[in-house]
């Protein structure tokens, strides 16, 4: 037999324990794949990967491949901490320890060829499936499956270099540890109650102020808490999992009318030594699930922007022409032999804007013509206005602006024409966005508008304005003018005679990139939690043999069935929920704070989101865990 | 009445080759009797106790326990029965590692919700009867085998069971310590009336008994009750001994103290 054939048999007949590892590796590496196919898709790059997109996105791998090497890592360890025993008679019989930290290395490149192998091919076969999902999302016409080498030399490249890392660590461990520490069990003979006190109470004090600065936010300064916050949260959480978490386990201990409690005693310890071998990755899974709630419910908030959208842009194209415009007639009819193609229904009105100086404030103000804006009005569903001679009206900018113009009583001329107009409220609803007309505009009577007109009859402007039902529809129309726009802008010649705006566009942009990023949260959210739970399972199973001699004794003692899924339920529980509830706390805190900071810039709630990401976590987690619960419990009491 | 009874069990491991660990047995066991029972390895002491313990249950044939077959009872009543008569040493794999000496010691009590006072003193009773008290606070991983196995003596006893039933409970003891933990369990049988099934390969162990049971593959072969000198006891245990087949000769040159 040579090393080889040794190293292959070994990893093939301990795939017991190797199964929970390998299946999260597989899984890993599936969504790896998957997404690398995403990143590569040429229909995706084409239209989205640009700016914020591309960095959410490559962060994300990152993000995925630095998780993988922790976990990774932790669960190598808990492989050897289960093997101990088996190192420490192979060294004994005479294996060096070169030999073995080599065996290590070949089982772990031999595992990571099987596992890699795996989910590539089983993320090829569903790509399909995943990418009717991100058309579905993106509301893309098309995402067609496709073929190219770029995924598939990404995703072997990054896991190969990852289980060669850990091999090579794996390996040095090994090459440095004596037989007698393989026979107390690597990490596995500490007092399951160590800690230090200092420390202890230090993680509970850093968590606790953080929390109240996290309710302080908006009141304090900003900046000052998001530089400080994070910090002291991660070394509070850390403290917590490594030593306060004992520490409270150790005040209950001396509580013996508590501790001395049927099944508690044994829970109780239980539940220490797993926490304490586990802390750091406890510590880890909180910390990185707090991050995706994070970004996954900002972006799920960013991505239900679409009411907000639409109330600040209530038109679906919008075509400016300036005075001297040579193409406006041509543009105009373009676009609507566009809507017709694109068979979108459709109202076109016309309005001309006059421009004069207000004697009242000094500005140049917007001057629009009560016919033309009651025909807007009409398309869009508000009421008329009607004016006599010498009344004026003012026309919103914004819904915001709408109450403060409300009680305006103006006596003003307009200095070009010399008409006496006295502007008295506003137009019921937003006709006209801010960024077509500015913020001084007023509505006057058709015979005040024939004389302001005539006045300065070579400087009118004038807005097509369409309505379109299907506003969300209109992704390809006046693709060619937005193009000349963009042309001139980047040539920074002169300004061009006209200003195109189409919502719609702009809308299925921003709502796509959202989603994008949204499905990268996700996804990656989804990575960690599966990846957390497995870990706890791969532990439990590792340990697997003396947790059964444990079951054998305390039947033998008289605990009840009932006892004993007790003492399973009791250590379980922490395991799932702990690092997860801290999360759900990091994460509620951190959204009180960001909510506050949020309400500054833009009025968006993201409470309901928010809340939304938090409860459909908590589901799949619940579900995870009942699985895994299951699956030990038929372990534990099944035949060895 | 006897407070143990095997009527004719037969106990079959099903497996890829059947196997029949226990063949028509047949024994009583009186209320207040050290009974040793000897044998080969192999010749299903350790499935005898499991049957008694109602942990596994015969093929074919009956274990009464006090009158009652734990064959019978629901899986709570049967924990609650064991919590409450039964006290078990075993073989191997004694005692939680997570847990302290004090905590493994007391865990039985704990799950009879005694007061802690209670709890408290009767811990200490023991444990300062099989001198544990300078290691109540180390983990298993901390004493010596020796120490372990007194440590599950005390587990077993300490909770006052009618039956304590014990697989090799000096099996890691020397000579000494073996003698002190012998004499321990003979007091406690006698003033306490509790009835003692230990199985065991030491034929000096087995002398402090009042009856030896010798059992071979599986079936019943022999049984001898104890007469006035330990010395003939001793030696009549030999005997069998080597009709038995086990390597006894480096053993009849071992002298009683
Ligand atoms: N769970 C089991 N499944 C199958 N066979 C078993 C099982 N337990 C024990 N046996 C077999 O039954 C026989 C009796 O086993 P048992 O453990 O009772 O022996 P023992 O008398 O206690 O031996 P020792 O003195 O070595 O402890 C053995 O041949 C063993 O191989
Ligand atoms: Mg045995």
């Amino acid at each position: 037999m040579t090393f080889r054939q040794f190293a292959y048999r070994n990893v093939v007949r301990n795939r017991r324990i190797y199964a929970a590892f390998f299946l999260a590796s597989v899984f890993s590496v599936m969504v790896f794949f998957l997404y690398s196919m995403l990143m590569f898709h040429p229909g995706i790059g084409e239209r989205f990967i640009t700016g914020i997109t591309l960095i959410g996105m490559t962060a994300a791998d990152v993000v995925l491949y630095v998780f993988m090497l922790f976990f990774l890592f932790y669960s190598m360890r808990a492989f050897m901490q289960a093997r101990s025993g088996e190192f420490a008679l192979l060294l004994q019989i005479g294996m060096e320890r070169r030999q073995l930290g080599k065996l290590l290395l070949l089982e772990m490149l031999l595992l990571g060829a099987a596992s890699t192998a795996s989910g590539i091919v089983l993320g090829f076969t569903f790509s399909k499936y995943f990418f009717m999902i991100v058309r579905e999302l993106l509301q893309l016409p098309a995402l067609p499956l496709y073929v190219s080498w770029e995924p598939f030399l990404m995703t072997a490249g990054a896991f190969f270099s990852l289980f060669l890392l850990i091999g090579l660590l794996s390996a040095y461990i090994v090459s440095n540890r004596d037989i007698s520490e393989f026979r107390k069990g690597i990490g596995g003979e500490a007092d399951p109650f160590g800690y230090s006190p200092g420390r202890a109470a230090a993680g509970i004090l850093l968590l606790l102020s953080s929390y109240g600065a996290a309710l302080l936010a908006g009141r304090v300064n900003v900046l000052y808490l998001s530089v400080l916050l994070p910090p002291a949260a991660t070394l509070g959480t850390y403290y917590f999992f490594s030593h306060s978490i004992l520490y409270l386990l150790d005040l209950f201990r001396d509580q013996k009318s508590l501790y001395w409690k049927r099944a508690r005693i044994v829970s109780l310890a239980e539940t220490a030594a797993k926490l304490r071998d586990n802390a750091n990755m406890f510590f880890i899974v909180a910390i990185v699930s707090t991050v995706s709630f994070l970004s996954v419910g900002t972006l799920a908030s960013l991505a239900t922007y679409t009411a907000q959208y639409r109330a600040l842009n209530p038109l679906g194209l919008v075509y400016e022409s300036f005075p001297g415009n040579p193409d406006e007639y041509e543009h105009v009819t373009g676009l609507m032999e566009e809507l017709d193609d694109a068979g979108l229904e459709y109202t076109h009105v016309p309005l001309s804007v006059a421009r004069e100086d207000s004697s009242f404030s000094g500005q140049p103000i917007n001057i629009l013509r009560e016919g033309e804006v009651n025909r807007l009005a009409e398309a869009l569903g508000a009421g008329p206005v009607q004016l006599s001679p010498g009344e004026a009206i003012f026309l919103p900018y914004s819904t915001e602006a709408a109450p403060r113009l409300r009680d305006a009583d103006i006596r003003t001329e307009l200095e070009e024409s010399g008409v006496e107009v006295h502007v008295q409220g506003v137009v019921g609803g937003l006709l006209l966005p801010a960024y077509s007309l500015g913020t001084n505009s007023i509505v006057v009577s058709e015979t005040d508008f024939v004389k302001v007109a005539s006045a300065q009859p070579d400087s009118l402007l004038r807005i097509h304005a369409f309505d379109v039902p299907d506003w969300e529809e209109t992704v390809g129309i006046g693709l060619s003018i937005e193009q000349s726009m963009m042309m001139s802008e980047i040539q920074q010649g002169e300004a061009l005679p006209y200003y195109f705006k189409n919502p719609g566009l702009d809308y299925s942009i921003i709502r796509s990139t959202f989603h994008l990023l949204l499905l990268t949260g996700l996804l990656v959210a989804m990575v960690f939690l599966l990846a957390a739970g497995s870990f706890i399972y791969f532990k439990l199973y590792t340990m697997l043999d003396r947790d059964r001699r444990q079951a054998a004794v305390l039947k033998r003692l008289g605990m009840t069935e009932r006892e004993f899924i007790k003492i399973v339920n009791r250590q379980l529980v922490p395991q799932f929920f702990l690092p997860w509830g801290i999360a759900m706390l990091h994460s509620t805190f951190a959204f009180i704070s960001l909510q506050a900071i949020w309400k500054e810039f833009a009025d968006i709630s993201i409470l309901k989101e928010m809340a939304l990401v938090l409860v459909g976590f908590t589901i799949i987690q619940l579900l995870y865990f009942y699985l895994i619960r299951w699956r030990y419990l038929a372990h534990v009491k099944g035949p060895t | 009445m006897p407070i143990v009874s095997i009527e004719d069990v037969i106990k079959i491991y099903e497996g890829k080759v059947t196997h029949r660990a226990l063949d028509r047995l047949s024994f009583d066991v009186e209320e207040g009797e050290f009974l040793a029972v000897m044998g080969p390895s192999g010749s299903g002491k350790t499935t005898l106790l499991n049957l008694i313990s109602g942990i596994d249950m015969p093929t074919s044939g009956r274990v009464m326990i006090q009158g009652t077959d734990p064959a019978a009872l629901r899986p709570d009543d049967l924990a609650r029965f064991r919590r409450k008569e039964l006290g078990f040493v075993f073989q191997d794999f004694n005692l939680l590692r997570m847990l302290t000496v004090e905590e493994n010691i007391v865990l039985p009590l704990t799950l009879d919700r005694l007061p802690v006072a209670e709890m408290d003193a009767r811990v200490k009773a023991i444990t300062a009867r099989l001198g544990l008290e300078d290691i109540l606070h180390k983990r298993p991983d901390e004493i010596s085998g020796g120490q372990e196995q007194r440590v599950a003596i005390a587990r077993a006893l300490v909770h006052r069971p009618s039956i304590v039933l014990a697989d090799e409970p000096t099996g890691n003891l020397d000579s000494n310590a073996a003698r002190e933990v012998l004499d321990l369990l003979g007091t406690i049988n006698r003033e306490n009336r509790t009835t003692f099934i230990m199985v065991t390969h030491d034929p000096i162990a087995a002398s402090y008994c009042d009856r030896v049971l010798f059992i071979k593959d599986g079936a019943y072969y022999n049984e001898i009750h104890k007469d006035d000198r330990r010395r003939t006891f001793f030696q009549r245990i030999l005997n069998i001994l080597s009709l038995l087949g086990g390597n006894v000769d480096d053993l009849s040159s071992v002298r009683l103290p």
